[in-house]
């Protein structure tokens, strides 16, 4: 998995690109715990992003709880196997996807 | 032959729809399909399109036609490919139409677990199968999934669950492949390490009872602990009985998340992280209940016959006691002696509690070696109502 970081002020927007499982869940974990000082809007690109497995979940409500004390968080340019995944995990239900 | 089978069931005529229905047995299949209507008395009429593989524009008409004739007519089972030719044509607007379980074969697939509901098979390098033995498992698949979902969006590590699927003639729940060891695996492996592992178990147990759950979500563990009770009304001595009543009753009722069936067996480890499996016994209530059914999974089960750890925990008996007093100090926060023998206690007359009822309801009576241990069940709990005034931890 690739991770690219972008920031514009208190935007940071991560592209996530290959597969978010358990291997590769913790470089994600890194920036959500070292990477969203001063960030009150977080936004995942998920374009490239072909398979996210629990671990990779997790992450995401991890950094959702984060987002939550501190501004918003989005999941964009979802494509339909990985919006499959949140809509039957439930987490369609608490992420605001794109 | 005839295009068309029917069936009735609870009130319901079934038309199951088979192969193609095109523009060359359309009209066959309409002619079929009144002349089963004209017979059926049941309310209610449903077109079953599990064995159908494709439907053309004529076979669409016909459809059309039959739902002027029965209003409330649907379509079920269907595949995705059919569902695909409803939906573009705008029918799944106008009539109610289901799709079907999507169909999986298990052939050549690697068998990597067994348990007493089914077997486990690896579908991919990401999925695995658990298909069941009995044909009507649907119920309890649906309640096992939508138990783990909830955990898992409440932040509890554990599996993906993802579609439920027909394998033959039963039906499989698809989740995702964890590559993962169970701590009974890893203890048994590095016994040196045990006490690490008893850390991260304790660790994850404490996630799990620090969870708060909607009170809708999961079942209350106190109701069903209470159900135990009055089970035994009969069997116990009458003023201990009427003791072991009001202290359950007396455990407040709480929304906090517990497992139920927590073990090492059920808990694995995947690349350092901690993940919680077999989420069907989910409940809510007071972690007592929980500690209940660890001290079993630990101890009382094995009174009479120590070897039995091997088959349920993969662990000797000296391990699993081992693993039982290793955790309350951990989880309670004190090595006070006399504090972990009381959460022993209390943990043991309900866990005792438990057995006995089951092998009451198993006959237990029926032979000599079943009224001792009964008998012994029946001392366990007995003797400990004698100095336990409360079931609060």
């Amino acid at each position: 998995m690739e991770i690219s970081k972008k920031k514009e002020e208190s935007k940071l927007t991560v592209g996530l690109s290959g597969r978010l499982d358990t291997l590769t869940a913790p470089q994600l974990e890194a920036v959500i715990q070292n990477d969203l000082d001063g960030v009150t809007e977080l936004v995942f690109d998920l374009k490239d992003l072909v398979y996210v497995s629990s671990a990779g979940l997790r992450v995401f409500l991890m950094a959702q709880k984060t987002m939550n004390k501190k501004g918003s968080m989005e999941l964009c340019n979802v494509c339909d196997d990985i919006k499959e995944v949140f809509t039957i995990t439930g987490f369609a239900d608490i992420f605001t996807i794109k | 032959m005839s295009l068309i089978t029917t069936c009735e069931k609870d009130n319901i005529f079934y038309i199951q729809l088979h192969n193609r229905i095109d523009s060359s047995n359309a009209p066959v299949v309409e002619e079929e399909i009144l002349g089963a209507m004209k017979t059926c008395t049941a309310p209610t009429v449903v077109l079953d399109a599990d064995d159908l593989e494709y439907i053309s524009s004529a076979g669409l008409r016909v459809i059309l036609r039959l739902r002027k004739v029965r209003s409330e007519l649907k379509i079920i089972n269907v595949s995705s490919a059919v569902y695909e030719i409803f939906e573009m044509t705008g029918f799944t607007e106008m009539i109610p139409v289901s799709k079907g379980y999507r169909k999986l074969s298990i052939e050549g697939c690697e068998v990597i677990g067994q348990g007493a509901n089914g077997k486990v098979y690896r579908l991919d390098q990401d999925t695995i199968v658990k298909v069941y033995y009995k044909a009507d498992a649907l119920p309890d698949i649906h309640r096992e999934r939508e138990l783990a979902r909830k955990a898992f969006i409440l932040g509890i590590p554990t599996a993906i669950p993802y579609d439920v699927a027909r394998v033959g003639n039963s039906y499989g729940s698809v989740f995702e492949l964890l590559n993962a060891k169970s701590f009974s695996r890893l203890i048994a492996e590095n016994p040196q390490e045990l006490d690490k592992y008893v850390v991260l178990f304790v660790d994850l147990l404490k996630k799990i009872h620090s969870t708060l759950v909607n009170p809708d979500d999961m079942p209350d563990q106190r109701a069903v602990v209470i159900g135990w009770v009055e089970f035994l009304k009969d069997y116990l001595d009458s003023a201990k009985w009427e003791k072991l009543h009001k202290l359950v009753t007396a455990v407040p009722v709480n929304h906090h998340m517990i497992h139920g069936d927590y073990h090492t067996k059920n808990v694995m480890v995947q690349n350092g992280e901690v993940l919680l499996i077999d989420m069907d016994t989910l409940a809510q209530g007071d972690p007592v209940f929980e500690f209940a059914s660890i001290f079993n999974a630990y101890v009382g089960f094995y009174d009479f016959d120590h070897d039995r750890s091997m088959d349920f925990q993969g662990l000797p008996y000296e391990t699993t006691v081992s693993i039982w007093k290793k955790m309350l100090p951990l989880y309670f926060g004190t090595t006070d002696e006399a504090k972990l023998k009381a959460v022993e206690d209390k943990a043991a007359v309900l866990g005792y509690t438990r057995l006995m009822r089951r092998l009451i309801r198993r006959n237990g009576f029926d032979t000599e070696e079943g009224r001792k241990t009964i008998e012994h069940y029946k001392n366990q709990i007995e003797t400990r109502l004698d100095f336990i005034d409360t079931l609060q931890l």
